[in-house]
């Protein structure tokens, strides 16, 4: 071959990896931040190509699935458990699995969305509500049949949150709508306004039937349960990602300038609130909040210990970037970091580090 | 500095013509890669001239003379062709720096469509950090991928028009024809034994194909930015009056 032509070749060559470096979003490239649910002995981590099961005695491997790494498959969605035993986990690549929690083995998988999941499915025992980014809500049965799909005018990035009182369940959307959808048949109940931002965050749901949401119009909201009715809206000075968490008649949450608010439930009002100066970074991911503790981590990697009256506690540093919300497993405090070696930190309420997950090279 | 420079204004002006254009991205890439096209009018014009002067120098009776003379002294017909160059006024490099300087923008552009699709969780983070102030981010995010049949957040090969149950690439189909005619008629046939013929014909033949490829495997909103670029160029040459239908008469004889 002519040197001209190997040339040309090799221009064309390294412009393809030029264009593929700057697509992201491929399956080795991590799109996302982990995904992360518990039971009493198992952490199951959702993370890029694998779905990992981690002892939560000492946070060794028990399996992880696919065996080997398939780059069309990726997985970022918190797993849900079913109460008749199954693990439910959507990929990036349009499937949603039902993996085996004790063997990493797949039972089923279902077939018909059209985009990622990157939300997390509910699941209960009246079956599986997960939404994808085709825009449609899936209602299956637990052995994975399509009961029944709703559609909204935009991406749903939120686990939907299980209403009790109304046998409905409530979905937030990018379309900056919330609905209430009937749990059978997956007719609508009840549409909010506009809500002036898209939703990504899981809304919280209080006993006394009001539904709080943060928007990306830098927005904290409290609707009526009942209706989509609004409550009360207060400011935020950035972008909203998670939802609330809500613990007795407060409410946390941070937003993406670096602030955390402790709110009035009943009202909106502010109760305390640590600024971008007292912390160091954006949260994105929901607090954990544990007696009289709160527990949150910050782009910037630091996981905060917080007491009831927004005094610090104490701090740890991961070496990575905290998005997903902490999750409690008995006495330990787990943080799933990203941009770090360690892919899971299990730290004990004081702050001390207890174990730690590395992945096995792919 | 390639995110203050670049980047971020590319995103954020894609981001007000969607909002000026009803929320269709579809349009505001279409709107945006015509404005980008007539901001770099100057060097497409600049390197058109440049290739059509090289051209006419490969053309005349000196160069012919001078291929011939020094065929078996490569050294010697390299001196001479760079006197031959300064004596017509002809930089060897006009015709390709242009098309340098015009790389970094398809590169910022095709970063500035993903940047404003924003179709993961990292991506839509980082679009957070890089709106201005005067977008109303809040009313506009998420886009809404879809464009006639497209999602312009997938690539092709994800959703691929079905008709009579063959998926249909016709994107890049379009992508492939309107590259190959841009490539054809804008550039003249070559003389008989010019040296640089066959690279040209390689390239006409590859370079279709290669940018075919590329608008069937990356987001659609990549090729629908091919097209709408590889068109408005052609229009550009036509205005310009250099529009020669007869490159695409494949027997046609070179001048």
């Amino acid at each position: 071959m002519k040197p001209k032509y190997l040339l040309f070749l090799l221009t064309l060559a390294i412009l393809t990896i030029l264009l593929s470096g700057c697509a992201g979003g491929g399956a080795t490239t991590a799109s996302s931040w982990p995904g992360l649910t518990l039971d009493e002995e198992t952490a199951y981590l959702a993370y890029n190509t694998f779905v990992y099961a981690i002892q939560l005695s000492n946070g060794s491997l028990k399996w992880r699935y696919p065996s080997e790494a398939n780059r069309t498959a990726s997985f970022y969605a918190d797993p849900a458990l079913s109460p008749d035993g199954q693990l439910i986990v959507g990929g990036y690549n349009h499937v949603l699995y039902s993996l085996d929690p004790k063997t990493g083995n797949m039972m089923w998988d279902f077939l018909q969305a059209k985009n990622r999941y990157i939300a997390s499915p509910l699941v209960s025992e009246q079956g599986i509500f997960a939404p994808n980014s085709d825009d449609k809500l899936y209602a299956l049965d637990l052995s994975g049949n399509l009961r029944w799909t709703f559609n909204t005018n935009g991406e749903s990035w939120a686990r939907p949150v299980s209403g009790q009182a109304c046998d409905c369940i409530y979905l937030a959307s990018m379309d900056h709508h919330l609905y209430a959808l009937d749990r059978a048949d997956g007719s609508v109940i009840w549409q909010s306004e506009d809500l002036g931002g898209a939703i990504v965050g899981i809304p919280a749901l209080s006993e006394t039937g009001s539904l709080y949401i943060g928007t990306f119009n830098s927005e904290l909201l409290a609707l009526n349960s009942l209706n989509g009715k609004i409550l009360w809206r207060v400011p935020t000075e950035d972008w909203v990602w998670s939802g609330p968490t809500l613990a007795g008649d407060r409410l946390f949450v941070g937003d993406l300038a670096g602030n955390f608010y402790a709110l009035n439930a009943g009202n909106g009002g502010t109760i305390w609130q640590l600024t971008p100066g007292q912390l160091d970074g954006p949260i994105v991911g929901s607090p954990l909040v544990i007696d009289d503790s709160i527990y949150f981590g910050s782009e910037s990697g630091t996981l905060y210990a917080l007491d009831t009256s927004g005094a610090i506690q104490w701090t740890q540093t991961t070496g990575g970037k905290i998005y997903t919300s902490p999750k409690q497993a008995g006495d330990l405090i787990l943080v799933a970091p990203i941009q770090s070696e360690e892919l899971l930190i299990a730290f004990d309420r004081d702050g001390a580090k207890k174990w730690a997950f590395v992945p096995e090279p792919k | 500095m390639w995110n203050s420079l670049i980047l971020d204004p590319m995103v954020n002006s894609l981001l007000w013509i969607y909002d000026v254009l009803a929320n269709n991205f579809g349009l505001a890439i279409i709107v945006f890669t015509i404005l980008v096209r007539l901001i770099t009018y100057p060097l497409t014009s600049q390197q058109m001239k440049s290739t059509q002067k090289m051209q006419e120098l490969q053309k005349s009776k000196k160069w012919q003379e001078m291929q011939k003379k020094y065929k078996d002294n490569r050294e010697q017909m390299a001196q001479e062709q760079m006197k031959l160059y300064k004596e017509m006024g002809v930089s060897p490099f006009g015709s390709c720096l242009p098309t340098l300087i015009q790389f970094p923008i398809i590169i910022g552009l095709y970063q500035a469509i993903i940047r404003a699709l924003a179709v993961t969780p990292i991506q839509l983070l980082d679009l957070s950090n890089h709106v201005y102030p005067f977008i109303n981010a809040a009313a506009l995010i998420p886009l809404r991928n879809y464009f006639l049949w497209m999602d312009l957040s997938l690539p092709e090969k994800d959703y691929g028009l079905a008709i009579a149950g063959f998926g249909l690439p016709i994107l890049a189909i379009l992508v492939v024809v309107s590259t190959f005619l841009q490539s054809k008629l804008m550039t003249p046939p070559s003389t008989a034994g010019d040296q640089g013929a066959q690279m040209t014909k390689a390239m006409n033949l590859y370079m279709p194909l290669f940018m075919g490829y590329l608008a069937y495997s990356f987001p659609s909103g990549l090729a629908l930015y091919f097209v709408t670029s590889n068109l408005v160029g052609v229009l550009q040459y036509a205005l310009m009056g250099k529009l020669d239908w007869g490159n695409l008469i494949p027997w046609k004889k070179p001048v």
